[in-house]
């Protein structure tokens, strides 16, 4: 059993040699990791494959739904995990154009959904007649994410 | 400010009402570890946080974490919706059932209801981001101790993306850390409170 234990890969979480003792230490992830892309990030969880460390490896498979609603969910989650990995990493210029080009996607694809599906959020103007926002589904419900 | 946006973070669709179930999946809602806990106390913690980075890491993680909460909240509706005379008197759910029929409330797995008393916010900053990594593993646990129990593929492709985003915060809040002792010098790491000596 301790000679398996011993087997086991420690990987990149080594203690420098110069790292104070009786503090945490997680060593950063290093600049401009390899990325996922957007879709896949969102089925995984994670845009960064250096991260993703399933539970008993229960790999999520499943496809993302073909719908409007999940291409902006998938780009809107690429913005969020590109936005905490600057939020440490402020000075990685690649992450941050990235995170830019993600953006600017997201800007447009939001722009597309609420034209055709109705308004996120009370800043989404539209011009049909009625109030939209109270149309169904709401996001919890079964029939929600307006897949239709 | 907060606004709300008329989406989920990840889809959720679950096929199969199953009250025994939500009221496992609830205590992530509501309980010792759950998501509202982990949404209050990062956005607690901020305000005495000193650095650039801190305050905003803490504000990302914490509007994400509210985003979590109400994933949660769509698994337990979903799993509780057109419940049948059966479902209602099973011994598991029916004491949820009786006080709070198929309405979301936050509590634990065990019936206990959310309490601020399990998170902390300490103020200062070093103790805080220790606390938080804490809570990311205390969380991952949960979510792995609920993809052994649950064998519902609609709730556990939810539960793995839920898990691994505790992964990931993890990552940042030890990396936050680093930050934070790289701003101070050796010397005083610990010999002052950076939230209020500096």
């Amino acid at each position: 059993m301790q000679q398996k234990a011993r087997e086991i890969p420690t990987g990149m979480g080594k203690l420098p040699a110069v790292a104070p003792l009786a503090n945490p230490f997680v060593p950063f992830q290093v600049d401009n990791p390899e990325q996922y892309e957007a879709n896949l990030g969102l089925v995984r969880g994670t845009l960064y494959p250096g991260l993703d460390l399933p539970f008993m490896g229960m790999v999520n498979k499943k496809p993302l739904p073909q719908s409007p609603m999940a291409e902006l969910q998938a780009l809107g989650f690429a913005v969020q995990e590109l936005a905490l990995y600057l939020d440490t990493h402020r000075d990685d210029a690649e992450a941050l154009e990235l995170y830019r080009r993600y953006q600017q996607l997201l800007r447009d694809k939001r722009q597309e959904y609420v034209r055709k599906c109705g308004p996120l959020s009370h800043r989404d103007q539209t011009t049909a007649p009625e109030y939209l926002w109270l149309n169904d589904p709401w996001p919890w419900e079964f029939s929600g994410n307006k897949e239709e | 400010m907060f606004s709300y946006e008329k989406k989920l973070q990840y889809p959720v669709k679950i096929k199969n009402p199953n009250p025994n179930l939500a009221k496992i999946i609830l205590t992530q809602y509501g309980g010792p570890d759950g998501e509202l806990g982990a949404s209050l106390r990062y956005l607690s913690q901020r305000y005495s946080m000193p650095f650039d980075e801190l305050k905003g890491l803490l504000t990302d993680i914490g509007t994400e974490e509210l985003g979590h909460l109400e994933m949660i909240g769509a698994i337990v509706h979903q799993l509780t919706r057109n419940l049948k005379g059966n479902q209602m008197k099973d011994p598991a759910f029916a004491p949820y059932f009786v006080d709070h029929t198929a309405g979301v409330y936050p509590a634990s797995a065990a019936g206990t209801p959310w309490s601020a008393a399990t998170m902390a916010v300490k103020g200062d900053p070093i103790t805080d981001l220790v606390e938080d990594m804490a809570a990311e593993q205390k969380a991952r646990t949960t979510y792995d101790n609920i993809l052994r129990i649950s064998d519902d593929p609609d709730v556990n492709d939810v539960i793995k993306f839920l898990r691994e985003r505790e992964v990931v915060h993890f990552q940042r809040f030890g990396e936050a850390v680093q930050l934070l002792r790289d701003k101070l010098n050796q010397k005083n790491v610990y010999y002052m409170n950076p939230a209020i000596d500096i």
